[in-house]
């Protein structure tokens, strides 16, 4: 794929070079309303959902009108298939203690944000222990909003992890580094991950450009690879030269997930999408949503694999 | 004028060559012409013609564009005759430039080729060019019936039909990508080209392999008379050209070579020491031909062409750095024999190839992308005259073809990644056919033909067999040789042509044809990464058809031609990738599983109305057209309309001959805004914002319109010299003959689309957060100056 992306640096170059560009207002027919899913659940913790609309492309983008977007009164149960239960609403005004960095971390505000909002936010989850996340089961999500049915199913893959992750400085420098991951990949599975990363006694992880990959390249292969830093680019503590780096001493997490075939071909898509946005190269590419009944988004289970590593020698 | 007619029962042969008097190459589409029966013929490619009469004594004329006419009396009466001629041009470059055409004038109205146009390299130098480089394919793209996708878009479309479905061939041998630099210019270098042909509709049988047009383009031969040069220096490329006897009215070869020089420009921009010194792009290409006749029967031609667009991208602190060349290698041996005074042959023998490759290196890890196609092919073509009411050809025509869709490999370190079996895919193509164009009555001309077409997709090959979710993918694997998929059919081709009155006549037409290879898109726009494919046991063969109707008129002595057409065009199996597919899918997967197939559909009326003789010269075209698309996989299975789907479409070209040294010319093209998809909605998924797109094709750009001008001025073709033995002052052709083009693109300076894209700034909490529509465009008001010569 990468020779596509020399193509839009290609490109990018005579554009700048040659072109010019202007906004226009331009019609776009064919809007319609549909709802956003953005549902997870990890082994260990509970099913968490996030409902919205999509919006015109040519509407207000201000940030009332993206707010207005969530939907708090839908119906959502979630089954294990033995077991199931509806999930209740936890919203911004009213969290219990002990979630706020979890509030953070789907909301992508700060818990002060999130509390000077107009309106609070909310998310579908349940406390009931019984429908956290387990390796091996598969659940069914069913949402009710304004008469319309919505369903899908994702299952918890068994985890797969790393034979070894070391850090090794660099040749120049001995104070920065790069992290090392061997993989042993099972011929007789096609595997699907997702990975990232935060310092320890972060909050929250860190995503890297493309965390999504699967091992159509690699299948039955052991190999050793690299891993860089995604924390550093948001991080002033990094120099301009040191981005991408591990510092000698950094503590971190890396964490290794996995999940089905489907949830990964919607979240490749959207990366795609994501990447190619405003390229003339790229075929528009509608994210494949795995949710039943006409709605967007998806419903992923992740089964994780994690390992902290000091960066020594 | 008209000569004393003998009749009698005996019918006798005269034939020949037909050649131009200063270089002695053939002239194809002269006209050789019998005014006391009104009756006539024209020249093959190889400047061959034969004409059957009854027994007599007649004056006949030979007539070609740019050229005096020739008269000569033959007495048939007893024997056939051979009449090789080479035509001298019209004296003096005033006389030259101002009669422009004589030859084809009637050819309007009485041939029976219906949407087929033909332009000599002559007539498109004459128009304005884009950065100095004169361009057949933009050129073409000013008729009627022919568009191209935008600036920078490569390939041109021909009445609704797709980039793929036109066969382009450089002396036979097929063209696969005609484009450089994205379609900013074309292959094909004007020094080197003789004349260009074009059939949009009522493909004559002899043609095949393509649903929707051929461009035919034919190399110099070279100058077998004495050694020349020639070339033009201009603002991002130079040419030169070289072209002289092998033996004197034997044979000859002609060089020719060109390239762009962007890469060294922008070195000068880019310091040695900066991280990205040593990125850049050129292109390149070559053509080489050579001819030998072996004697008044046999003739040997050998055409190669060789080009490459090249680029190359580094980043010294990144660590990366990757190169991505592209282009095509085609050569042609033929070999024309003439068995008798009504039998032509020409046996050609072709090779064809086309390559794109993508390497690149970060730090260890190392990526490579190939793809392409190579075809051998072997034709044999048969022309027979019988007698002046018929004109039979028939032949054959075998193509092995050996694609390569995709070939990735990938390595860190020593590690060898698994990136699936290259792919290759082999196949066979054969084609037989038999047409006559005869003449049914003295108004009544019709072209009937039969063509026969097989292709066997033939292993090596693995078919994946990609299960749904729950269930692992299977392969099946065939041996070399094996044959997997045999697909054959006729095509029946009919046309005609009914003389209304002395100026004027309707002429009709029907086509039918098999198109056994696909290209593939997955860009917004054509690319050197589009990928050619075969018809497969999925990929099943493009079937189409063209009905056309028209009616053609010339005025004032044939000085002005105008014609009107209707057309509707049906296809089948046309092919798009699915929803969402992407490059690597096809790792470990049959690129023809990610395809879907479909039908499509094209109709328009063209008008087109040409003047070709006088001072003033040039043509108005007006498409009228819609065409649409309607895959059960693609857009809910609703019909859509092609990306390139114009609804109007305007060109207006005119060249003015100021005087011997000043030629002004212009063009102004109008045409309706392509379609495309945009976003509808937009949605946010864990916090990352996402486009959610509409129907396919739905939104339509900003028109496209443009006006380019030109001036060239001439050196003086005679310079004044006393001759040494009368005293007198004598007027002496100059040696060095130069010009100086100067031209404008786009003198209004229009911002027309290239693409559109929906682009997103500013943040929700900063409350400047905003969504808008952008076009793109490319080029704004050009001018360019290019110094040509000639000696």
């Amino acid at each position: 794929m990468e020779f596509r992306v020399l193509i839009f640096s290609f490109v990018a170059l005579m554009l700048a070079v040659t072109s010019c560009t202007k906004e226009v207002k331009i019609d776009i027919p064919g809007y319609e309303k549909q709802v956003v899913v953005d549902g997870s659940i990890r082994v260990g913790e509970p099913p968490i959902i996030l409902l919205s609309s999509s919006q015109n492309i040519y509407s207000p983008t201000d940030i009332t009108s993206y707010l207005n977007g969530f939907i708090s009164n839908a119906v959502i149960t979630v089954s294990d298939g033995t077991y199931s239960a509806q999930l209740i609403q936890v919203c911004t005004d009213n969290l219990p203690p002990g979630t706020e960095a979890l509030a953070e971390a789907i909301f992508g505000l700060s818990i002060q944000e999130l509390q000077q909002l107009p309106n609070p936010l909310c998310v579908y989850t349940t406390f009931d222990t019984q429908l956290f996340g387990q390796v091996g089961k598969t659940y069914s999500l069913t949402i009710q909003h304004e008469g319309k049915t919505y369903t899908s199913t994702t299952k918890i893959e068994d985890p797969k992890g790393l034979d070894y992750l070391q850090w090794k400085p660099e040749a120049n420098n001995s104070s920065i580094g790069y992290l090392y991951g061997f993989m042993s990949d099972n011929a007789s599975t096609s595997d699907n991950f997702m990975w990232d990363m935060k310092k320890i006694g972060d909050p929250l992880f860190t995503k890297p450009f493309g965390p999504f990959f699967n091992d159509a390249f690699f299948n039955g292969l052991a190999f050793e690879f690299t891993l860089y830093n995604p924390m550093s680019f948001q991080d002033s503590t990094y120099s301009e030269n040191e981005r991408g780096f591990f510092k000698q001493n950094d503590t971190v997490v890396l964490r290794l997930s996995k999940l089905g075939k489907k949830e990964y071909q919607f979240f490749d898509k959207k990366y795609n999408q994501i990447y190619s946005s405003g390229s003339p190269f790229a075929t528009p590419i509608n994210v494949p949503s795995n949710i039943e009944g006409g709605a967007l988004g998806v419903w992923v289970g992740y089964s994780s694999w994690s390992d902290t590593v000091v960066c020594q020698p | 004028m008209l000569g004393f007619s003998f009749m009698a029962q005996d019918k006798h042969t005269i034939s020949g060559y037909i050649t131009d008097s200063r270089s002695g190459e053939a002239l194809s589409s002269a006209k050789i012409f019998v005014p006391s029966l009104e009756k006539g013929t024209v020249t093959n490619t190889y400047g061959f013609f034969s004409l059957t009469l009854p027994g007599g004594i007649y004056d006949v004329e030979v007539r070609c564009t740019g050229f005096s006419t020739q008269r000569k009396n033959f007495d048939l009466r007893k024997a056939d005759a051979n009449y090789s001629v080479e035509l001298k041009p019209f004296e003096g470059e005033k006389v030259t430039r101002e009669i422009v055409i004589n030859g084809k004038k009637s050819e309007n109205v009485n041939s029976t080729k219906l949407g087929q146009i033909e332009l000599d390299i002559d007539q498109i130098k004459r128009l304005p060019a884009f950065m100095g480089e004169v361009d057949v394919i933009k050129t073409i793209q000013l008729l009627p019936g022919v568009s191209s996708v935008s600036e920078g878009g490569q390939g041109f479309y021909v009445r609704g039909g797709g980039p793929d479905q036109n066969l382009v061939m450089l002396d036979e041998g097929v063209v696969y990508n005609a484009a450089h630099l994205f379609g900013f210019f074309s292959v094909f270098n004007s020094d080197a080209v003789k004349n260009v042909n074009l059939i949009k509709g009522g493909m004559p049988a002899n043609y095949g392999g393509r649903l929707s047009s051929v461009l035919e383009v034919n190399m110099n031969e070279g100058n077998n008379k004495h050694l020349s040069v020639k070339g033009g220096i201009g603002a991002i490329s130079s040419r030169l050209t070289v072209e002289g006897p092998l033996k004197k009215d034997r044979g000859s070869f002609i060089l020719s070579g060109r390239r762009t020089y962007i890469d060294v420009l922008a070195k000068a921009f880019i310091p040695d020491t900066s991280p990205f010194a040593g990125s850049g792009y050129y292109f390149y290409d070559m053509n080489a031909k050579l001819n030998y006749k072996f004697g008044e029967k046999d003739r040997v031609f050998l055409s190669g062409y060789y080009g490459k667009d090249v680029f190359t991208f580094s980043d010294r602190e990144g660590g990366f750095s990757a190169d991505m060349p592209w282009g095509n290698g085609i050569a042609a041996l033929r070999w024309n024999h003439l068995f008798s005074n009504k039998l032509f042959m020409n046996l050609t023998s072709t090779f064809s190839d086309y390559k794109f490759k993508f390497g690149s290196k970060q730090d260890e890890f190392k990526i490579e992308f190939l793809s392409g196609i190579r075809d051998y092919g072997t034709k044999v073509d048969f022309s027979y005259y019988p007698n002046d009411k018929h004109r039979i050809k028939w032949g054959a025509n075998y193509i092995y073809h050996v694609f390569t869709p995709s070939s990735v490999s990938a390595a860190q370190d020593t590690i060898v990644f698994n990136t699936g079996n290259a792919q290759k895919l082999f196949s066979h193509e054969e084609a037989l056919y038999v047409l006559d164009e005869f003449d049914a009555s003295e108004k009544l001309r019709i072209n009937a033909g039969l063509r026969y077409t097989a292709f066997q997709h033939v292993g090596p090959f693995t078919r994946y067999m990609k299960g749904d979710i729950s269930k692992p993918d299977t392969t099946l694997t065939y041996g070399s040789g094996d044959l997997i998929k045999f697909y054959h059919g006729l095509e029946p081709r009919v046309s005609f042509r009914w003389l209304v009155g002395a100026h004027s006549s309707i002429k009709g037409g029907y086509a039918y044809n098999y198109q056994f290879v696909h290209l593939t898109s997955l860009s917004a726009v054509s690319l050197p990464t589009d990928i050619w494919y075969p018809t497969t046991d999925i990929a099943k063969p493009q079937k189409g058809f063209q009905a056309s109707l028209g009616y053609f008129q010339n005025f004032f002595d044939d000085r002005y031609e105008a014609s009107v057409e209707v057309y509707y065009k049906g296809m089948n199996n046309v092919v798009e990738f699915k929803e969402g597919a992407l490059p690597g899918d096809n790792v470990n997967d049959n690129t023809d599983n990610l395809m879907v197939f479909g039908k499509g559909w094209a109709y328009g009326v063209e008008f087109f109305f040409k003047k070709s003789v006088g001072k003033f010269t040039g043509w108005i075209g007006y498409t009228w057209a819609k065409t649409e698309r309607r895959f059960p996989d693609l857009n809910n299975g609703e019909t859509f309309p092609a990306k390139y789907d114009r609804r109007h479409d305007l060109s207006v070209v005119g060249t003015y001959m100021l005087s011997d040294r000043w030629t002004l010319s212009s063009s102004f093209i109008y045409a309706t805004g392509n379609t495309l998809t945009l976003p509808t909605s937009w949605y946010v998924q864990d916090q990352a914002l996402l486009f959610n797109y509409g129907a396919r094709n739905s939104t339509r750009m900003a028109p496209y319109h443009r006006l380019d001008v030109s001036a060239t001025w001439f050196d003086k073709a005679y310079k004044t010299k006393t001759d040494p033995t009368t005293g007198k002052e004598i007027q002496v052709k100059k040696r060095l003959r130069n010009n100086l083009a100067i031209s404008v693109y786009n003198v209004y300076n229009r911002a027309n689309p290239f693409f559109l894209y929906v682009d997103n700034d500013g943040d929700f909490l900063n409350g400047d957060f905003k969504l808008t529509v952008k076009q793109v465009s490319l080029f704004p008001i050009i001018p360019s100056v290019t110094w040509n010569f000639e000696f």
